[in-house]
């Protein structure tokens, strides 16, 4: 894919990901409360956004749950990653079920209340999903390319 | 649309899971990307033609899929809030309020912020409607729903394909 694309995606990904911030963003700019409502229907489609699964700092929080917030900005690591250079291995299926399993083991366990739902925890299968995946996203987006410029 | 029938059962089921509380905390983001997926599937077994999947019929089937998980989505979602005059925005009022009170923002701001929420929640509240809050909802769903389905055509094809090549590979 060219670099072209590629930076398109990141910046796609990267407002996305800036979306997720928007309570801190309000600090830099107040203007941003207009947004706020909005930003939070938007993410409400993706997430169930509830409270206690929310990342907090400094008095904001995300407008993303633990999980999905780990998803979005592995994708966008990952996406920052081939701007430089593509990884050379093939991205089997197995792969990425294998980047799944740890996020579904974790989904499963905390709702059978096995053990207490951790944001770390949460986070960190979502990183390494998203991750993984954004290279199947790319692989897909490459091939469409191929077969619009045949 | 017979085309899109796979895409147009799985948007449906997306639209309605979408706005299911308990169903979303299990599946976050997953819900449109899954249903595309699983759109593209129907489509095989129902056209019973497992070849490889181009990527332009997975993304049309995705962004197919999204589309009509929009439009059920978005019927669903207005329809529930004329006939209860209750909603997420009436539920999350008292948040929003906390969160702008807490902010650093002048007086003004928090002010003018606070009173458009406000009217919202005063037109649903009164009849069950909302001209903005009607627009966010359409706005949002088909912008989302269209990108997240797109993005699930994209990758399940790839697990399709993937799988097949290995099929084959094994054969």
């Amino acid at each position: 894919m060219k670099r072209s694309y590629s930076l398109v995606l990141f910046f796609l990904l990267l407002f996305w990901c800036l979306g997720i911030f928007s309570e801190w963003l309000i600090k830099i700019d107040e203007h941003f409360v207009f947004a706020l409502p909005f930003l939070q229907k938007t993410y409400s489609l993706v997430c169930h956004q509830e409270k206690n699964k929310l990342l907090f700092f400094d008095g904001a929080g995300t407008l993303t749950c633990a999980r999905c917030t780990g998803i979005y900005l592995g994708l966008l690591v990952s996406s920052l990653l081939v701007l430089f250079k593509l990884p050379k291995i093939k991205f089997r299926i197995n792969i990425l079920m294998a980047a799944a399993l740890p996020m579904i083991i974790d989904v499963l366990l905390s709702s059978l209340k096995i053990y207490t739902y951790s944001k770390l925890l949460a986070f960190s299968t979502g990183l390494l999903l998203g991750s993984i995946g954004f290279f199947y996203l790319y692989a897909g987006l490459n091939n469409l390319i191929l077969e619009l410029k045949r | 649309m017979r085309k899109y029938l796979a895409a147009l059962i799985c948007g449906f089921g997306a639209g309605v899971l979408q706005i299911v509380p308990f169903v979303k905390s299990f599946s976050c983001c997953m819900i449109l990307p899954l249903a595309a997926f699983i759109s593209l599937l129907l489509d095989q077994r129902a056209t019973r033609n497992f070849e490889k999947i181009a990527m332009k019929k997975a993304l049309l089937f995705g962004l197919f899929t999204g589309l009509f998980a929009a439009l059920f989505g978005s019927v669903f979602e207005l329809l529930i809030t004329f006939l209860t005059k209750n909603n997420d925005v009436i539920a999350s009022f008292t948040d929003l309020q906390r969160i702008v009170q807490n902010l650093p923002l002048s007086e003004e701001i928090k002010k003018e912020v606070l009173s458009i929420f406000q009217s919202v929640r005063e037109d649903i509240l009164k009849s069950g409607f909302s001209i903005l809050y009607t627009f966010s909802v359409i706005l949002n769903n088909f912008i989302v729903n269209s990108i997240f389905g797109s993005v699930g055509g994209l990758v399940g094809a790839q697990i399709i394909n993937s799988r097949l090549s290995n099929q084959s590979n094994g054969k």
